[in-house]
């Protein structure tokens, strides 16, 4: 079972898609979780996750935008998607024939 | 971007680990984030993200991982880790067990009370040198001191036990009673001598030592009062000394009876110098006090009695100091020249790991990357000097524990305290003072070369066209072991030259098939002189006529076997006033075929006919040729008439001079001796030399000859049996024993020193490949290049030669007393000594000189 911030991180990078670093993923997390968390806290929770093995990081290309400084991106795995999956499913199941904005449309 | 970065960047980079830096920060550039809020992203990163690695808190761990990690890395390089730890095992080992001998030697008090008050005193001869003293002049000095607490008489005893199958011939001592208590040590059984029993004809009682007891009586504990029977005359044992207790006067004695002299004896007057003494000071007083009224005292017997003393002064000196007097400078020597060979060891190793850790500068700029801290780094090579060290005290103790015993066997029976050589705790200690003082210069010396904080340098160092600082550091390391290596070479090679030399000079006689051993005739079937040499004709007789033998001799003592047994002569011609001019010469008193059996020349005359054996009327003898041209210079010695042993004795003619014997040893210089048929001397000794020519191997007869000498009188001790030759020998052993450990420490020193310049060389030019590419890219030679690298290593063997000359000239001064037939700067050793470091050295240089040639340039620069 993911926690939710897990669950946030996790759908935010498969949003983004390719070349998820922390500037898209975390605007995809301001702009849809409409929380205001820091890039360390982003950050620490990829890295959690990739202990866990439901994502993998790859360096990126440095840019001079980033005054020369490499990315870290990140990609869901086969194993973080399932996860993710049956973390979602549970939540639905768990909401049959209550009226929590989370019913099966 | 080229303004500086900002500060909380700054913050980041420090402290999280660097990928996750760049990452983070480039995400905050991108951004743009400024103020309180980059602020806040970067305390919440560095909350979130910072390097795990561990704190001071986590030292112990962190150590026990270093160690992991470092037994890693030495399991990794096996050959690296064997050569260090064999090295340093060696070095280690030899310095400990050299520490060992050394230290109860020359260094621990002996085991008396107080043992730094007990003195010897000794009548001091015109040239500075010991000479024992009568027994009247022991009991003046005793009583017109007042600075000694007591003092004691000491005489040579060689007492026969002939109680039980097995006769026995012991070391012993004749002292005074209060002999035991001037030394500081009591028996642990019994009592010590009485005054009462140390007079002429009072009964003669004995105490004899824990291991004689052990031996001999079974540790009998009711052994008190009991006689044992010397010599056929029963003495009952009043006392057995401590275990461990050790007569460091006469090493190896197991019994000890009073003296019992009068000054009214024939053999207690001032001139009968045949006895030691030693003296207790009082607390408080000084030697000086003691030597300054012990001269007084002496020069006043000298005014009193003119005619008795030839010595102008008497000599107080600490008794530890003067029974190890001939062992010091080969005991020093050694230790120098360990000291010198776990020196270049220590320095090779740290040259060892100082290659190591340029080679693996890849490896620290990765782990500097990771997050690894300076001192986390500096901890780590800390850690590797440690387990090497460890490991090569341990391999040391091993070689300790295995050489002690067999350097115990090689060292000189006569060696004050050789039994108390053994691993002991201080030499434990020395092998962990070693293990420091390695961890600390192997693990601190890669600081000096250059920090370790900087080798995150060490990805682009391997870039650099040319060495890096720490080459210096590597080069002085070399020339201090070439230095040191050249020391020791000179050093045995100069022993090398003494022995050779020693072993070149012409005895005197023909060492070759001999057989020698020692026997006796003592008891009351030997009343008379006439016994004694009746005894000795059967002896000879039986012997002779064994098959393969010869010829057989009889004589009082061999040449070489390191007896003193010196009588004045007096030529009838040339009457000396002074008594002190009178030349003293070696004694031999023989039977008819001793110098044809010896092969002694007789240079001139005659040697001794069988008829004057046994003549006691016509006295004759024979003299050396040193003794010859001291007393006639200029003339023939032949026919003239001498006196031996004082003005009571008869005068006799000199029928023959013989060639010059070496007696005291093989350098001796003291060559004067003479030569009487043993029926004419004025009594018989006890113990007699029998030395038998032999058709083939002479110790293959050993066993028949003891056989047939026990038929005639199996009471009679055998000892000493050895061939002539094992005598020659014995008589260098110290000096061989010398050479053959400063030979092993100087081969160790050169294969080490030779080691340690092909490392420095070869380091070099691996550093050095794009160098040495772009110049012959640019056109160099390979002549040039092999100039480059072996004019490298030349300046290095040079310089390291030219410190070790000096070197050297300070060292072999130690050894002087050790030389024989060669000047402690000898040009021809230092000359063959320096040739060979240098051209081991410029071998060893050949090797990366090679390699130098041979690198391709397109290769060199591919390599990065």
């Amino acid at each position: 079972m993911l926690g939710e911030l897990e669950q946030i991180v996790l759908l935010a990078v498969l949003r983004v898609g390719d070349a998820a670093y922390g500037v898209p993923v975390h605007d995809e997390i301001v702009r849809l979780a409409q929380r205001d968390l820091t890039l360390g806290t982003v950050y620490k929770t990829l890295s959690r996750l990739e202990e866990k093995g439901f994502v993998r990081s790859y360096e990126g290309d440095p840019t001079p935008q980033r005054g020369g400084r490499r990315t870290r991106c990140f990609a869901v795995t086969n194993t973080g998607r399932k996860s993710l999956e049956s973390s979602l499913a549970t939540l639905r199941r768990m909401a049959v024939g209550l009226d929590v904005g989370l019913e099966p449309t | 971007m080229s303004r500086p970065a900002p500060f909380p960047f700054r913050l980041l980079e420090r402290f999280l680990p660097s990928s996750t830096a760049d990452a983070v920060v480039g995400d905050l550039i991108e951004r743009q984030v400024t103020g309180v809020r980059l602020w806040r992203e970067t305390l919440v990163a560095i909350w979130h993200l910072r390097d795990r690695a561990p704190k001071e808190v986590e030292l112990m761990s962190s150590f026990v991982s270093d160690l992991r990690l470092a037994a890693r890395l030495l399991a990794r390089a096996p050959t690296f880790t064997a050569a260090a730890v064999l090295t340093l095992g060696i070095a280690i080992g030899a310095t400990a067990a050299i520490f060992s001998v050394a230290n109860p030697v020359l260094v621990q008090p002996l085991p008396y009370r107080n043992a730094d008050r007990v003195m010897v005193v000794w009548e001091r001869e015109r040239d500075g040198s010991r000479s024992t003293v009568g027994f009247a002049t022991i009991r003046d000095y005793a009583d017109r001191t007042t600075t000694f607490e007591s003092t004691a008489a000491l005489g040579d005893w060689q007492p026969t036990v002939s109680e039980g199958t097995e006769p026995e011939r012991l070391q012993g001592l004749r002292v005074s009673s209060t002999y035991f208590r001037t030394l500081g040590v009591q028996p642990a059984l019994g009592r010590d001598f009485r005054a009462d029993e140390d007079v002429p004809g009072a009964q003669r009682v004995v105490i004899i030592s824990h291991a004689l007891w052990q031996r001999r009586f079974g540790g009998d504990p009711s052994i008190i009062g009991k006689p044992i029977s010397i010599g056929g005359t029963p003495m009952p044992i009043v006392g057995v000394m401590p275990e461990g207790f050790d007569d460091v006067t006469t090493p190896g004695a197991q019994i000890w009876r009073v003296l019992g002299y009068a000054v009214t004896d024939p053999y207690g007057c001032r001139t009968c110098r045949h006895l030691r003494m030693i003296a207790r000071l009082k607390p408080g007083v000084t030697v000086e006090r003691a030597q300054s009224e012990l001269t007084k005292v002496h020069k006043a017997l000298v005014v009193e009695h003119p005619a008795d003393y030839g010595s102008p002064d008497a000599l107080v000196a600490p008794l530890q100091k003067e029974v190890t007097l001939p062992y010091r400078p080969a005991l020093l020597a050694l230790g120098v020249a360990v000291a010198l060979m776990l020196v270049i060891a220590i320095a090779n190793m740290t040259n060892l790991q100082l290659a190591r850790i340029v080679r693996r500068g890849e490896e620290f700029a990765i782990r500097t990357a990771l997050g690894a801290s300076a001192p986390r780094l500096a901890r780590q090579l800390l850690t590797e000097a440690m387990l090497i060290g460890v490991l090569g005290g341990l391999a040391g103790l091993a070689v300790a524990w295995a050489a002690i015993p067999a350097l115990v066997r090689q060292l000189p029976p006569q060696l004050p305290r050789l039994g108390a050589i053994h691993l002991d705790l201080a030499a434990l200690g020395v092998i962990g003072a070693i293990v420091v003082v390695l961890t600390v210069v192997v693990g601190l010396a890669p600081r000096r070369g250059r920090r370790v904080s900087n080798i995150a340098d060490g990805l682009r160092a391997g870039r650099r066209l040319t060495g890096t600082p720490q080459s210096a550091v590597r080069a002085g390391l070399v020339v201090a072991e070439l230095a040191f290596a050249l020391m020791l070479l000179v050093g045995a090679g100069l022993l090398a030259r003494s022995v050779i030399r020693l072993l070149d000079v012409d005895k005197g006689f023909d060492a070759s098939h001999l057989l020698t051993l020692e026997f006796n005739a003592v008891g009351p079937r030997y009343a008379t002189n006439e016994d004694v040499f009746a005894y000795h004709d059967k002896v000879r007789d039986a012997v002779g006529s064994l098959p393969g033998v010869l010829s057989v001799a009889v004589v009082n003592q061999l040449p070489l076997g390191g007896n003193i047994d010196m009588y004045g002569v007096e030529a009838q011609d040339k009457p000396e006033s002074d008594p002190t001019k009178v030349p003293s010469a070696d004694r031999y008193v023989v039977s008819a075929d001793y110098l044809s059996t010896m092969r002694i020349r007789v240079v001139q005359g005659r040697a001794f006919t069988a008829a004057e054996e046994r003549d006691t009327v016509n006295r004759v003898a024979l003299v050396s040729q040193a003794l010859a041209a001291r007393l006639w210079p200029g003339e023939s010695a032949i026919g003239k008439r001498i006196r031996l042993g004082g003005s009571e004795r008869p005068f006799r003619t000199v029928i023959g001079v013989t060639g010059n014997v070496h007696h005291a040893g093989l350098d001796a210089t003291q060559l004067k001796q003479f030569y009487v048929p043993e029926r004419q001397w004025f009594f018989s000794d006890d113990q007699e030399m029998l030395v038998v020519r032999t058709q083939g191997n002479p110790t293959a007869l050993a066993a028949a000859v003891r056989r047939t000498i026990q038929q005639i009188d199996p009471a009679q001790p055998i000892v000493k049996v050895a061939a002539m030759e094992e005598v020659v020998a014995a008589s260098t052993a110290q000096r061989r024993l010398a050479l053959t450990l400063f030979t092993c420490f100087a081969l160790a020193a050169l294969l080490l020193a030779v080691a340690g310049i092909y490392g420095v060389l070869a380091g070099n030019v691996a550093e050095r490949t794009r160098e040495i590419g772009l110049r012959s890219a640019l056109g160099a030679t390979p002549g040039n290049i092999l100039r480059l690298v072996m004019g490298q290593g030349a300046r290095l063997a040079v310089v390291g030669l030219a410190v070790g000359l000096f070197g050297a000239f300070a060292l072999t001064r130690s050894l002087r007393a050790l030389l024989f037939g060669v000047g402690p700067n000898d040009p021809v050793t230092i000359a063959v000594a320096t040739g060979l470091l240098l051209a081991a050295a410029l071998a060893a240089c050949l090797v990366p000189a090679v390699r130098a040639i041979r690198v391709d340039p397109s290769q060199a620069f591919r390599s990065d």
